[in-house]
């Protein structure tokens, strides 16, 4: 078993202007339903937005590959039950990750300074196919 | 297709938050190099759409896309973009 860490920063206040500028176009091309949901309209909304780009570029690290658009919606972030941040793979993400072995991805997202930071850790077990999380 | 161009480093200018002056760039130029970032070239392919009105396909949100000013006006000539849209 071997571990890949990927690590990325936002600037929270880029993020504002993105949507400010571009609104809805912006959200649903980088982000999911859920996320949108998950992230509101309220004044917290940009700096969710910012740790989940974070959060994705992050993966698109460790996934090793130079596509920069459509896998940003396949990779998602969601909270669990408890609150801390999980990611879920979908299509071409999921795709890639099984084709890479990697059993698993282990995020933290932290906000301060006008930051979001994300760091991912992913546990690859070389020569198996892994199923568990990406499932679709 | 110079006025593309025009608008490419018009676009740029406003939102792609490089390290240096675009006048100091050539179209071949590396865009990463000189200093965008993922985030910036959301902003930069959001403005192009805008500006030439028109959708990048998910064959070209790759990197290789966004990493000259040469490689946007290809893009942009794939998608039929011929003249400036103003």
């Amino acid at each position: 078993m071997s571990i890949l860490v990927g690590i990325d920063v936002q600037a929270i206040d880029e993020v504002e202007a993105s949507i400010k500028e571009f609104g809805a176009r912006y959200t649903h091309r980088l982000f999911t339903d859920d996320e949108i949901a998950s992230c509101g309209d309220g004044p917290g909304a940009a700096s969710g937005f910012a740790g989940r780009f974070a959060a994705k570029e992050a993966v698109l690290k460790i996934l090793e590959s130079n596509e920069i658009g459509p896998r940003w919606k396949s990779i998602e972030v969601r909270r669990s039950l408890g609150g801390r941040p999980e990611v879920a793979l979908h299509g071409a993400a999921a795709e890639i990750a099984r084709s890479q072995g990697i059993e698993e991805i282990f995020l933290s997202i932290s906000l301060g300074g006008g930051i979001a930071s994300a760091t991912v850790i992913a546990q690859v077990t070389q020569g198996r196919i892994g199923a568990r999380q990406w499932a679709t | 297709m110079g006025d593309v161009t025009v608008t490419i480093r018009d676009v740029l200018e406003a939102h792609g938050r490089l390290l240096v002056s675009l006048s100091n760039l050539s179209d071949d130029d590396d865009l990463f190099e000189n200093g965008l970032t993922s985030h910036a070239s959301v902003n930069v392919m959001l403005a192009i759409e805008d500006a030439f009105d028109v959708e990048f396909p998910d064959s070209l949100l790759t990197k290789s896309t966004f990493e000259s000013i040469k490689a946007l006006r290809e893009a942009l000539e794939s998608m039929g973009v011929e003249a400036p849209s103003d």
